[in-house]
């Protein structure tokens, strides 16, 4: 699929007056995390936390800077700043994980006898969705309810790490925080000049020229 | 961090100039060289009904200036010649208000219609138009001529157009977005009022020539009716509706500051003002008409001086300008009210000569 922003790079907005100093200092620590990095997760739940991610968000494009998904939801659960509620159906935001990685495995042993990273994409995709659906039926899941636990931690975890990263801005045109530049063409099918570009069929090489100048 | 210091600073200048130019002693004023308002405020006082009477009035100004306005006054004004004097300086006085309203027109339309993106090839129109009318109305402030002037005049013809075509395209824009005619669109798209700031222009200004043209021994009359009276009429209505595009936007801003309230509350009392002294010839009710428009238009250019302020309290101040410019109060709107005032002011002079004379 053709770029949808060609050439557009959110963070060249950096040094503009779109951002201030709290902004840059948020934006910067975010870019600055470490892929391999994980103080929370041990080592088994750390590959079955990155094989999760592979599988709801693949990044099957080359990228310089893919999202470091698991180490951003691993950030997320060692500094333990939650969402500010929790579903009474599910225990508190660390213990969910802890449980649910585990259940993931433990799923992927009896019917695979295989560690769940080991499987095949296929092989993963297939447990993934008994989980979503609610048909995983291993012992390991105890109170934990498989279908909660993936609407509400695996996909509210994972996605909102991926659309948090500057790399997933520029996937989809996004300007970043509004903070404290925000937008003055508020009209539809507007475009104020630090905005992301959209290359709609015929105007590729304008979106690419406008989205050179954004900053 | 912002620095109320800087913001005080350019607030207070935005008050402290006009104010210094429209109520100092015309004498000072006189020496004080030759920018648009100063040139203006002198003739303003050179050319009252009471001219070649004693002038009590500049008792506190300097010996020195007394004596150069006297100088002037002997070489200029001979006494057959104060009546071509008057209307002379009095379409000056209109081409003033005139530049004011299209400088004014000219700073917002170019701001509002870049944010606009000039969707339309039409939105260049009110920048050209209104850079002519300047322009004109610059030329007319300083031609010291008694005799209306004919690209002047077509050029006004053109920006009263120019205005009214302005308002239909600000009416289509409001009616064909989702909603038609609705308080969101009238908040949110193109404003209705704003090309009528055009208009005005064009009208004053054509009164300016119409008033230059008055005969030796007739009457300043606009379209055949008393100029004082008529040009009253428009002013009186110019800056009724002013004030209400004004009530409008700060409506939608909720008079979050009670100094919002100042362009719905002077205004209008001196479009009364204005109006009930077309009509009565009442000297004491002139006086505070003439006292209240210097006050609306002192308004005006201290509503640069708020809107600035209105600028540096959105989120980044004025180190955020490229959004907060277009984002925040318009700079410059408010000078409408300074140039309606000023035509005002010279159509009160136009009323009481008349009646004078009669």
């Amino acid at each position: 699929m053709p770029e949808r922003f060609p050439g557009y790079d959110v963070l060249k907005k950096r040094n503009s007056q779109s951002w201030n100093d709290q902004t840059r200092e948020v934006i910067d620590r975010r870019v600055a995390i470490n892929p391999n990095l994980h103080r929370f997760f041990n080592e088994e739940e750390w590959q079955t936390m990155r094989a999760v991610c592979e599988r709801i968000v693949p990044q099957t494009v080359a990228r310089p800077h893919p999202v470091p998904l698991a180490a951003m939801v691993d950030e997320k659960l060692h500094s333990n700043a939650g969402d500010g509620y929790r579903y009474a159906e599910l225990p508190p935001m660390r213990e969910a994980w802890r449980k649910g990685l585990a259940a993931l495995d433990a799923e992927a042993k009896s019917r695979h006898r295989r560690r769940f990273h080991d499987l095949t994409p296929l092989e993963q995709d297939a447990i993934l969705t008994a989980v979503q659906t609610g048909d995983a039926g291993d012992p390991a899941w105890h109170d934990l309810p498989p279908r909660s636990f993936f609407a509400k931690r695996v996909l509210h975890d994972i996605v909102s790490s991926y659309y948090a990263h500057p790399t997933a801005w520029n996937e989809i045109g996004f300007g970043g925080p509004a903070s404290p530049r925000g937008y003055v063409r508020m009209n539809f099918d507007r475009r104020d000049p630090w905005e992301a570009s959209e290359a709609r069929p015929g105007r590729e090489q304008q979106a690419r020229r406008e989205n050179a100048r954004v900053g | 961090m912002r620095h109320p210091s800087t913001l005080d600073l350019i607030s207070a200048l935005a008050l402290a100039g006009p104010a210094i130019a429209i109520f100092a002693r015309p004498s000072v004023a006189s020496h004080a060289g030759k920018s648009l308002v100063l040139s203006k405020t002198k003739h303003l006082d050179f050319t009252t009904p009471r001219w070649g009477a004693p002038r009590s009035r500049s008792s506190v100004a300097p010996a020195a200036a007394r004596e150069f306005q006297r100088l002037i006054s002997r070489r200029l004004l001979r006494p057959h010649l104060q009546k071509r004097e008057l209307t002379r300086s009095t379409g000056r006085r209109l081409n003033g208000g005139a530049a004011m309203l299209s400088l004014s027109v000219l700073a917002d339309s170019a701001v509002e219609h870049y944010r606009g993106s000039f969707q339309n090839r039409a939105m260049y129109s009110p920048l050209l138009v209104s850079v002519l009318t300047l322009g004109a109305s610059l030329f007319g402030t300083a031609d010291m001529r008694a005799k209306r002037h004919g690209t002047r005049d077509a050029i006004y013809t053109a920006a009263a157009a120019t205005g009214c075509a302005g308002l239909g395209f600000h009416a289509y824009n409001i009616l064909k977005r989702p909603g038609g005619w609705s308080w969101l669109n009238l908040f949110y798209s193109a404003p209705i009022g704003a090309p009528m700031a055009l208009a005005l222009a064009g009208l004053l200004g054509r009164g300016a020539e119409r008033v230059r043209d008055t005969p030796q021994h007739g009457r300043a009359s606009v379209f055949g009716l008393p100029a004082g009276r008529m040009l009253a009429a428009v002013t009186a209505m110019g800056l009724a509706g002013t004030a209400g595009e004004a009530g409008l936007m700060h409506f939608r801003g909720a008079y979050h500051d009670p100094a919002m309230l100042l362009p719905v509350t002077a205004p209008p009392v001196a479009s009364l003002l204005l109006g009930a002294s077309a009509l009565r010839p009442d000297r004491a009710l002139h006086r505070v008409t003439r006292w209240w428009l210097r006050l609306t238009a002192l308004l005006g250019f201290a509503g640069v001086g708020f809107h600035a302020l209105g600028v540096s309290r959105n989120m980044g101040g004025w180190r955020n300008w490229s959004q907060n410019l277009l984002n925040g109060p318009p700079l410059p709107a408010p000078p409408s009210f300074t140039g309606l005032a000023l035509a005002g002011l010279a159509a009160l002079t136009l009323i009481e000569r008349a009646e004078t004379n009669a």
